[in-house]
């Protein structure tokens, strides 16, 4: 009994905490709802008008068409960069003369604005995917490259120095020690090249696309189909959410797999 | 220049073997890229020599416009990055002070930060056209949300016994707001005013290329539209070095700032 009393209790608790999160987001949708109702403005359309315009254009077939061009490009570029950081970010965090060597180009590099090579994008690829795709390497490559030397320099030396000693092969070395031990940070670049990778495919799918959903707001402004603009907006924005709360979940498995590594048995 | 000779000091200091292997990889990289484009390999149209960029980077740098437009990039930069903290760290602080409201919000600003500020370049076009208030409507909206969280955030670390001890010495709101809360906050906010900085140059270029609002981000799109392409990477090079004097600058500004902070002291 006391049991099922505790279990009752504890989702009382939960209910509660859901509720303490939930209401002001509630409350905010409500409020949009009941203050856009019947607005005769041409810009802040009522939000039953957008919601009809998200059901119509964003769902179902006419959402895929808009919504999958932009996210295959994503992942790719953000895959790609991924990859590369974390590869030259262990070489230069490894080999330390090289890094210091050419911290100040990478410096340089990465603060270049992302958005300010659109233009010369624009030139090198033309329209299309790889203008893109490389652009969304570019932007997202620098957090990703300068946590993975900053993790990778932060492992252990006598760690390193006790494997070199028992002559662990490098590659060994890098897998199973060095890269483990990184991974917290790795995953912080990760986590904010994710959000820079989303602003730049939206950013290039406005400037030099025909496709996306960048493209498919923007054409909808030029338009003055104004639900279809804000039901773009909102759509961006769950996905936005949808890939952070994605990211969380694939963070956590790695990390766990970190914790549970460090953690000696017994502790 | 005196500022200059104590960068140079502490670069000698630190070992001038590695700020020589520095400059020479710098050298070094513009040498080799040199030496390709003058093959052929890199079409000058596309990627232009270093030497072109460079004569095109004196004329640039000699010329009154580029002046003009860095002025405007820089103002809306700077008046967006203001009114952003003015109005998220107030906010963040008061909410990170109840643990109601810090979690009320979660969710909500959760949400909001993650839409790309971008999205809203139609909508800010349509209100504001090509102007100076479109580029501040986008950098507000994009730098509030780091601001506000690191301020929350900031308030959530101040340590428990410290505010105990302020209270149980009977401190006021106003005191213990004062003496306590704020000092403790302040490295947290202080990272957020330079994620919020990044942020903003970012948006107020993105604003200029795309909407075409005055700047350098217009320039840059004016350079690709008449095909002067050496300009365009010179804009795009003096923008990077914007970005890097902003990071340098607020990186000091914080030291002075925060000296007496622990994250700042030197580790003994």
């Amino acid at each position: 009994m006391a049991r099922v009393a505790a279990a009752f209790a504890l989702t009382g608790r939960r209910l509660a905490g859901i509720a303490v999160e939930l209401w002001l987001p509630i409350l905010l949708f409500a409020g949009w709802w009941f203050a856009s109702r019947g607005s005769s403005s041409l810009y802040f359309v009522g939000l039953d008008t957008i919601l009809g315009a998200l059901r119509d254009d964003w769902l179902g077939q006419a959402g895929a068409a808009n919504v999958l061009p932009s996210l295959r490009n994503l992942a790719e570029g953000f895959l790609l960069a991924a990859v590369v950081g974390v590869v030259l970010g262990t070489l230069l965090g490894l080999v330390r003369p090289l890094g210091n060597a050419v911290s100040p180009i990478v410096e340089f590099l990465r603060s270049v604005p992302g958005v300010a090579l659109l233009p010369i994008g624009l030139l090198i690829f033309g329209i299309g995917t790889e203008m893109k795709v490389s652009l969304i390497v570019y932007g997202s490559l620098w957090p990703i490259l300068l946590n993975t030397v900053d993790g990778v320099r932060s492992v252990d030396a006598t760690k390193l120095d006790v494997l070199r000693s028992y002559r662990v092969p490098a590659h060994l070395r890098i897998l199973r020690v060095v890269l483990p031990s990184a991974a917290p940070r790795i995953m912080v670049g990760l986590r904010t090249s994710l959000s820079i990778a989303i602003t730049i495919i939206v950013f290039s799918e406005m400037i030099g696309s025909t496709e996306g959903i960048g493209y498919a707001i923007l054409q909808a402004q030029r338009n003055f189909e104004i639900p279809q603009m804000w039901a773009g907006m909102l759509a961006l924005g769950v996905i936005g959410y949808l890939l952070n709360i994605g990211f969380r979940g694939v963070e956590q498995l790695v990390l766990r797999r970190h914790r549970a590594m460090n953690t000696t048995p017994g502790s | 220049m005196t500022a200059a000779g104590a960068l140079l000091r502490r670069a000698g200091a630190r070992g001038g073997g590695a700020g020589g292997a520095k400059v020479l990889t710098v050298l070094g990289v513009l040498a080799l890229w040199q030496l390709v484009s003058s093959t052929g390999a890199l079409a000058a149209d596309v990627i232009p020599a270093p030497a072109a960029i460079g004569v095109s980077l004196v004329e640039v740098l000699g010329g009154l416009e580029f002046w003009q437009a860095l002025g405007l990039t820089l103002l809306s930069w700077a008046v967006g990055l203001l009114v952003s903290i003015c109005l998220a760290v107030p906010v963040g602080l008061l909410l990170g002070a109840s643990e109601l409201g810090y979690r009320s919000c979660r969710f909500t600003i959760d949400f909001l930060r993650t839409i790309p500020p971008v999205a809203l370049v139609p909508l800010a076009l349509l209100l504001y056209g090509a102007t100076t208030q479109m580029k501040l409507v986008l950098v507000v909206l994009g730098a509030v949300w780091p601001l506000l969280l690191q301020s929350m955030y900031g308030v959530h670390q101040v340590d428990l016994v410290a505010r105990e001890t302020a209270r149980s010495y009977q401190l006021g709101r106003w005191l213990r707001t004062a003496f306590v809360i704020l000092p403790s906050a302040a490295p947290y906010v202080f990272t957020g005013v330079r994620i919020a900085a990044t942020m903003a140059l970012l948006l107020t270029i993105g604003a200029e290329v795309i909407g075409g609002a005055p700047g350098l981000g217009a320039a840059m799109a004016l350079a690709q539209i008449a095909n002067d392409i050496p300009r365009l990477f010179a804009l795009v090079a003096a923008s990077a070095v914007l970005g890097v004097l902003i990071n340098t600058l607020l990186a000091r500004v914080e030291r002075r700032a925060l000296s007496w902070h622990v994250s700042q002291r030197p580790s003994r």
